[in-house]
């Protein structure tokens, strides 16, 4: 081969692999929401708030002295991922996850001794809350589909929605399973579990009332959308908000529609009651005051970007964070929304609050503090394991 | 938003999923529809560049005997390749920019594919922000991920093969042999080399995004066919006649009056053919032997 051969054939080489990097950037970089990363949110209990990082990893962070202890990092599925790791069905991160790692979605829920958090492997881990050693994980063989929705636990019993389409109990102390029911298609939303009833949303367009004890369904409602956002059970009301646009109130005790208040866009975030007024966050970029018996409009508010985080009362007052990290609190007695910081990273996870300090996680493996009451930025607390 | 998102990603996504709905809601078939209506509209360009790499295909021998000529005179070749072109009505540069203004068009295809199939959960949040105020709209999503069997989301092996072989069959419609033997190495090479990358992509990505890779290779076959014919694909007429060939040597005695000792006869169908049908080589003189005889 002639120097000239030579040097042409490297050429065309090079072509392809900028052709090749080219696309793969423009697959996984360009296209923004294609690898899964997580969007946890904070527990606190007895001083630690528990949060699952993005690098796959339960986190408890002492909040008197900031010291975070790092739990195993939750293990992938074997199969997924691509001959080249790209593909983002399965647990892993993905070329566009940046910190690989099995993503979190739910946040970690704490029971006596125990913390407990689902994977996007489709694995449920139960862990000690002082040495973050694993105590059980659900199944102990295989994997389930990915588990976005959160846990809840109730009566010694793990509840949980999984993208298979169905609902899953266990037994909190050991894992076992103990019921489980179908429904028409995938489960991304977190159960609420009250009265001994599990009320839980699906990608069927149905809210499903089930016995907490046997599994057994006491009513359903149906929407003309999915249902992500976790349901709210408020004096025998039942709310949540749908993919049609609509925010819905049924009747808890058999699921009879009780009102419905049309917004531009999906109800994402759980919403919250205060003063019998529902503020309920939507991805048109507004917030929602709706009287808890009727339904009737008392006022919106604008939050400037998409508010897919779910937020927390904080006295009389409702703290938000809107997608774009502008955190917003709404006064309930007058109904006045104020700008209380600005964290300048995107937000999708529920905040979690602890003596009057909002914690904020968001995309860049940080959890940032906002003081409730006078808007102060404190420090960020890193998620990232020490090198 | 911003203007690309705005002007190209948001109505295709919003098509993809109208369409989608009223296919059953099976994405799958919506990836398919879109993809035949995108090259239908794209196709006053598609048959623009067809033609003019069929053009310029044609005028290779040409440009072959031009470089010959002018091998050592750098300057004059440009200047007799420009003439040629302009002679033959050929703008060379006339299938690059289609291509590039093509180029948009597939990339919002393909990034709108990405998004509405929105894989992970920040996916579907992502998309919110790309949906119009149709209820059909709204109603439709999340969209189903399963067609004949895949899962969309999920990368398949048959559809990466699929999206192989259709890239490869396209390639070789597309391709002429060229005099130039580096030129045919490099074709050779691109044949072989385009396919398996998107191959290999194709595995790696959700199978969505091979099912549109796939798709747009089998209409542009389609439309390859219609306009140009089979192209590569074509077996050289010269090289059919000598596969059906067989030579047979004929006797010294009955050759001495032929010059150049032996003649080609063609047979047909395996049987030898009649005197009548004996075909001479070029240069031979018919009527000489038929004076000799």
């Amino acid at each position: 081969m002639t120097l000239k051969q030579g040097k042409r054939r490297a050429g065309m080489i090079l072509l392809l692999v900028f052709m090749l990097i080219a696309i793969g950037l423009a697959g996984s970089g360009c296209v923004k929401g294609l690898a899964p990363i997580g969007w946890s949110g904070g527990a606190v209990s007895d001083g630690t708030l528990f949060v699952g990082s993005r690098e796959g990893r339960l986190v408890a962070i002492d909040l008197a002295d900031e010291s975070r202890q790092w739990g195993d990092p939750l293990r992938t599925t074997a199969q997924g991922g691509g001959f080249l790791g790209c593909a983002p069905g399965a647990a892993g991160g993905g070329c566009g996850a940046g910190a690989s790692g099995v993503a979190i979605y739910g946040t970690p829920v704490v029971s006596g001794e125990l913390v407990y958090i689902a994977g996007y492997n489709g694995k449920i881990y139960a862990y000690t809350t002082d040495s973050l050693a694993m105590r059980w994980v659900y199944p102990r063989e295989g994997n389930l589909e990915p588990i976005v929705g959160g846990v809840v636990i109730a009566e010694d019993m793990v509840y949980f929605g999984c993208s298979d389409g169905s609902v899953y109990t266990l037994d909190a102390t050991n894992g076992d399973p103990l019921w489980k029911f179908e429904t028409g298609d995938r489960i991304w939303s977190t159960p609420t579990v009250i009265d001994n009833t599990v009320y839980i949303g699906s990608f069927d367009k149905k809210l499903y009332a089930l016995n907490a004890t046997d599994g057994i369904k006491k009513w359903e409602f149906e929407t003309e959308g999915s249902i992500i956002t976790t349901p709210l059970v408020s004096n025998g009301i039942v709310y949540f908000g749908s993919f049609d646009r609509s925010f819905y109130a049924v009747n808890a005790a058999d699921g009879s529609l009780k009102w419905k208040f049309m917004a531009e866009n999906w109800f994402w975030a759980k919403p919250v009651i205060l003063n019998n007024t529902v503020y309920a966050g939507c991805l048109d970029g507004k917030v929602y005051a709706l009287k808890g018996d009727s339904g009737d409009k008392v006022t919106e508010f604008n939050m400037g970007s998409p508010v897919a985080s779910s937020p927390v009362i904080v006295n009389s007052s409702i703290v938000y964070t809107s997608r774009e990290g502008i955190v917003y609190v709404i006064d309930t007695g007058s109904n006045a929304l104020s700008q209380l910081a600005v964290i300048e990273e995107e937000v999708y996870g529920p905040l979690a609050i602890h003596e009057g300090i909002v914690y904020i996680h968001t995309q860049d493996l940080a959890l940032h503090r906002v003081n409730a009451i006078n808007g102060a930025v404190l420090r960020t607390v890193s998620l990232k394991v020490p090198e | 938003m911003n203007a690309w998102e705005l002007i190209i990603q948001q109505p295709v996504i919003n098509a993809l999923i109208v369409i989608s709905h009223y296919l059953a809601s099976n994405f799958g078939l919506a990836i398919i529809a879109l993809t035949i209506i995108v090259n239908i509209c794209m196709l006053p360009l598609t048959r623009r560049q067809l033609r003019s790499t069929k053009a310029m295909q044609d005028l290779q021998p040409r440009i072959a005997e031009l470089q010959k000529k002018y091998a050592k005179d750098k300057q004059k070749l440009a200047q007799e390749q420009m003439r040629l072109y302009k002679e033959s009505g050929v703008k060379p540069a006339g299938c690059f920019i289609t291509m590039i203004i093509q180029m948009p068009v597939w990339i919002a295809l393909y990034q709108s594919i990405m998004l509405s199939l929105a894989v992970a959960p920040e996916g579907l949040l992502n998309l919110s922000k790309y949906l119009y105020s149709w209820p059909v709209v709204y109603a439709a999503l999340p969209l189903g991920r399963e067609f004949l069997g895949m899962n969309l989301a999920e990368p398949s092996f048959i559809l990466a093969i699929l999206v192989g072989a259709t890239m490869w069959l396209q390639q070789k419609m597309s391709m002429t042999t060229s005099s130039d033997p580096k030129q045919a190495q490099q074709s050779q090479m691109m044949l072989w080399m385009m396919p398996l990358m998107f191959t290999l992509l194709a595995m790696s990505f959700p199978s969505g995004l091979a099912l549109f890779w796939a798709s747009s290779s089998i209409v542009r076959i389609v439309l390859q066919y219609r306009i140009t014919g089979w192209g590569g694909l074509r077996k050289a007429p010269s090289s059919e006649v000598e596969k059906d060939k067989k030579y047979l040597k004929f006797d010294e005695s009955a050759e001495k009056s032929i010059e150049a000792g032996a003649a080609d006869i063609i047979i047909a169908d395996g049987e030898p053919s009649k005197p009548g049908k004996v075909r001479y080589q070029p240069g031979k003189d018919r009527s000489r032997r038929r004076r000799k005889r």
